[in-house]
């Protein structure tokens, strides 16, 4: 890894890239990983796409749709390959991308390549497997839905916006999830518009020297068509009021707290992506004010959250809290909101600044211990920007952060008529 | 004191696994609960002059921090840390290990928290978690592994901050201390470590009695009632080896080719998910199975003298709730007669000897799979298979499938809603026909083969079937409390 003063990269392993010609990006990072390579593909549609009517979840069931085999491969026989391989591969859809990934012997990648591209390329299957897949998915919905959490971000998106297809989570609508045998059709259509190299991008990572996987890839990847559609989502207007929703939940759990306020999409350059996150860890993360006063001090709440997870379009900042008694949700919210307040007028000082960018900055490296891992944080800034220097340039802003651009990102995000208020509690 | 070492020339990591000897099956009668609460608070609760928040604070520019994982049999502390810090993080360690605080406050806050956790948590809104402690506490019934390491409500209640003060002296002991060290660390280094360690007082190891587990007389059922869309199910029964015997290896493959965890390898997940969609996942254990964090492998450092072979089916519909059931068992009925085809054998043998490499990826699992292998008396797990699976033949497979396998008696834990809950429970044990309706388009095959399992016979006992709400569960004085 690079010494911690060395501000201008922070990803710690050289990248090599190219473009097929069909417009496919193919990246390789070779890792200290004796024998083992992970592949990944990235499809830059998730249910952020989903903008018809009646069809929330989709992208999440189409990734099902994906094991269901090809003319070559049954499902049967593409698990066999991947089982004599002892490979670990699965897939998992978010609201702007699809990964579907695997890991195996690095001796092993054009097996796998060749598995992976067939079904990216020649994806095929009948109705009967396709409702049958519809009603896993239900049961994916049901295993989640005794979490509350799940509950409170799904009332969370669909409160916090109107227009934008963030308004509903990836696995979607319950009404949705039960009409989902009804959409073959709709299924060779979605297939059609987004799985399409000019949509999509390919990270090998591990045990590999670049120039041989360029060559494996063009081999196995070059056929693949391009034409992926473009269709446009909705724009979020600008929020005018309060919004506030709560959740009854019948059995005795732990009430939660959340507020949410719109912010901006990811952008590397953008201080005030890398402020948000600054303040969500100086504040609300473990050592921060609001962190010590509610969870160790006071003890109102067992755990809370806070931050802007990563988005292509605008977002959300969340902050939420789980509350040890009824009684305290009142409390706990109006603490949560003065911190909010204070954010905007207070400044931190150096020595937080200068910890918690060495915090953010370690974790980040502490977590690409693993091929998948280094894979998974490249495959997340294609997916974000369409390449990878988005990775060191989003880490160089971090460093530029000042006490006060945090505070006036506070100022501009956390204002009551941008808020959204959700409540769970028995 | 044993010490295990995987040095790494050059890794900008060190990884760091103390373990000790004790876990939740040591928590005295009447404090169930107790070793989790001790090992919390050796983390959570001040040590040597600071108190945790002051440790937090000393962790946070690291990006490190100090976690403790307590088990039924041990506790492990552990921490990954950038070598650019490891002075100091190891420091802090060796702080919570030789000069734990217990403070008083901490003391209330990680207490309640456990409570929750099994009031708020378990009960309330972990529905698989529930069916899968339900099934544990069936299978451990009345002993020290008969209830959550969390403990139960009334044990937690009886603990005061003396009885954690007694547990850590009596039990946090240099002769139950094994330490576990990954990267490119010093000598002296790791002799500090040992010596360090070497300053706890003497005392055991004195393992824990388990005694040998109640065979299920028939299907015993337990339908665990609170309010929920869908139920979740878990099967199992104990089996006599651990990895400490050499006839745990073919079952392990046995249990592989009936339901390796989370891919779509096992009978389980093709027959029940893929053909009929029943519902998200089905797999199958011949161990206990804890999956770690988001991976799909299995966590390391939960091991345990008595196992048992489970099967886990996630939520289902309840009308199709009888059904699965029946279908799982009819499945495992044709894995204990028919055993595994040579083809068969031949494909999850390969598989795991390449998939289980995979679970030794980062130097900490590493390290937790030594630490595991250490307290069978056994290499690691991935190093007894790569040295046993070449020399393994199906015959030997399906040998110990027979012996430590049975199809005609199971505890079945189901969390289901306290409104459908009485009928199923009645027509179960009246071994009533489960006919299937799907919403959806079926293969011919598939629907004659549903006629079949709808009448599968299932040899229930009838007084042992019982429904128990939810809000009983592991309260001290009923249904998991194991003492």
């Amino acid at each position: 890894m690079r010494s911690t003063g060395d501000t201008l990269r922070t990803f710690p392993y050289d990248i090599a890239e190219t473009v097929l010609g069909n417009g496919l990006r193919v990246v390789v990072v070779p890792t200290d990983a004796p024998g083992i390579a992970a592949h990944y593909v990235v499809v830059r549609t998730g249910s952020r796409n989903e903008v018809e009517p009646g069809l929330t979840g989709f992208a999440h069931f189409f990734e099902h749709m994906m094991f269901r085999g090809t003319p070559r491969y049954s499902p049967e026989a593409y698990n066999d390959v991947l089982k004599r391989l002892g490979a670990d591969g699965n897939a998992f859809t978010t609201d702007d991308w699809t990964g579907y990934h695997v890991t195996a012997a690095s001796g092993a990648l054009d097996t796998v390549m060749d598995l992976e591209s067939d079904r990216f390329m020649n994806l095929s299957y009948e109705v009967e497997a396709f409702q049958k897949e519809a009603r896993a998915v239900l049961g994916e919905y049901n295993k989640n839905y005794s979490v509350p959490i799940n509950a409170l971000l799904e009332k969370l998106q669909d409160t916090a916006y109107v227009a934008h297809t963030y308004k509903h989570t990836t696995m979607g609508f319950l009404r949705d999830i039960e009409t989902m045998p009804q959409q073959y059709d709709y299924s060779l259509k979605f297939f059609e518009r987004w799985y399409r190299p000019d949509n999509a991008a390919l990270v090998v990572t591990g045990d590999v020297e670049p120039q041989a996987v360029f060559e494996l890839a063009r081999r196995r990847w070059e056929a693949w068509r391009p034409g992926a559609a473009s269709l446009a989502t909705p724009v979020e207007p600008e929020q005018h009021g309060e919004r506030v929703a709560h959740v009854p939940w019948s059995t005795p759990t732990l009430p939660l707290v959340a507020l949410a306020f719109h912010a901006p999409a990811f952008d590397p350059e953008d201080i005030r992506g890398r402020a948000l996150d600054v303040l969500a860890q100086a504040e609300f993360a473990p050592t921060g004010r609001t962190y010590n006063d509610l969870v160790l001090d006071k003890q109102w709440i067992d755990w809370m959250w806070a931050g802007v997870e990563d988005h292509r379009d605008p977002t959300l900042f969340l902050l939420v809290a789980r509350v040890k008694e009824s009684e305290r949700i009142g409390p706990v919210r109006e603490a949560l909101e003065a911190a909010l307040a204070r954010a905007a007028t207070e400044r931190l000082t150096p020595d937080r600044l200068a910890a918690v960018a060495s915090r953010l900055r370690y974790a980040f490296l502490g977590g690409l211990q693993t091929p998948d891992q280094v894979a998974l944080a490249v495959a997340n800034a294609l997916q974000l920007t369409g390449g990878t220097a988005a990775i060191d340039a989003s880490y160089r802003t971090l460093a530029r952060v000042t006490a006060e651009d945090v505070a006036g990102t506070a100022a501009a995000i956390f204002r009551p008529e941008n808020r959204t208020v959700v409540t769970l509690a028995p | 004191m044993k010490t295990i070492l995987l040095p790494s020339k050059g890794a900008p990591l060190v990884s760091l696994r103390l373990l000790f000897s004790t876990g939740s099956a040591h928590d005295p009668a009447g404090r169930e609960g107790l070793a989790a609460l001790t090992g919390g608070l050796h983390v959570e609760g001040g040590a040597g002059g600071l108190s945790f928040r002051e440790i937090l604070d000393a962790l946070y520019p690291m990006a490190a921090g100090i976690a403790v994982q307590v088990d039924r049999e041990v506790t492990v502390i552990h921490g990954t840390v950038h070598r650019d810090h490891l002075d100091a993080y190891y420091d802090l360690i060796r702080r919570v290990v030789l000069e734990p605080r217990f403070d008083a406050a901490d003391f209330e806050r990680l207490r309640e928290d456990q409570v929750n956790a099994i009031t708020a948590g378990l009960r309330a809104s972990d529905d698989e978690g529930l069916g899968k402690e339900t099934l544990n506490a069936l299978i451990h019934e009345g002993g020290p592994y008969g209830r959550p390491v969390d403990g139960t409500v009334r044990g937690l209640g009886a603990i005061v901050r003396d009885d954690v003060l007694r547990f850590r002296r009596e039990r946090f002991t240099r002769d139950r201390a094994h330490v576990a060290i990954a990267g490119d660390v010093s000598d002296r280094f790791v002799a500090r470590v040992e010596s360090d360690l070497a300053s706890l007082p003497r005392g055991g190891p004195d393992p824990v009695h388990v005694p040998a587990s109640r065979k299920p007389e028939g299907i015993e059922l337990t339908v665990v009632t609170k309010p929920c869309r869908a139920w979740a199910i878990s099967i199992g029964h104990p089996v006599a080896v651990t990895r400490a015997d050499d006839d745990f290896y073919p079952l392990f493959v046995a249990g592989s080719y009936f339901g390796e965890h989370r891919t779509f390898n096992g009978v389980l997940m093709n027959k029940m998910r893929s053909e009929r969609g029943l519902n998200y996942g089905d797999y199958g254990y011949v161990e206990n199975f804890v999956q770690d964090g988001g991976t799909t492998f299995p966590l390391p450092n939960t091991p345990r003298r008595a196992q048992s072979f489970s099967i886990w089916i996630r939520p289902v519909a309840p009308a199709h709730a009888h059904f699965a059931i029946r279908q799982a068992m009819r499945e495992l009925r044709r894995l204990v007669e028919d055993g595994l085809t040579p083809e068969a054998f031949e494909e999850t043998r390969a598989f795991l000897l390449s998939y289980s490499k995979l679970w030794a990826q980062t130097p900490s699992r590493r390290l937790g799979y030594a630490l595991d292998g250490a307290f069978y008396g056994r290499k690691s797990l991935v190093e007894e298979l790569a040295d046993r699976l070449p020399r393994m033949d199906v015959a030997q497979v399906n040998a110990a499938i027979r012996r430590h396998l049975r199809a005609d008696a199971a505890f079945v834990a189901v969390v289901a809603d306290p409104e459908g809950a009485p009928e199923f429970l009645e027509k179960f044990v009246a071994d009533a026909p489960s006919p299937i309706a799907y919403d959806t388009e079926t293969k011919p095959e598939v629907l004659a083969e549903d006629r079949v399992i709808a009448v599968f016979p299932l040899r229930v006992s009838r007084s042992k079937a019982r429904l128990v709400p939810a809000e009983s569960m592991f309260e001290g004085d009923g249904p998991g409390g194991g003492t």
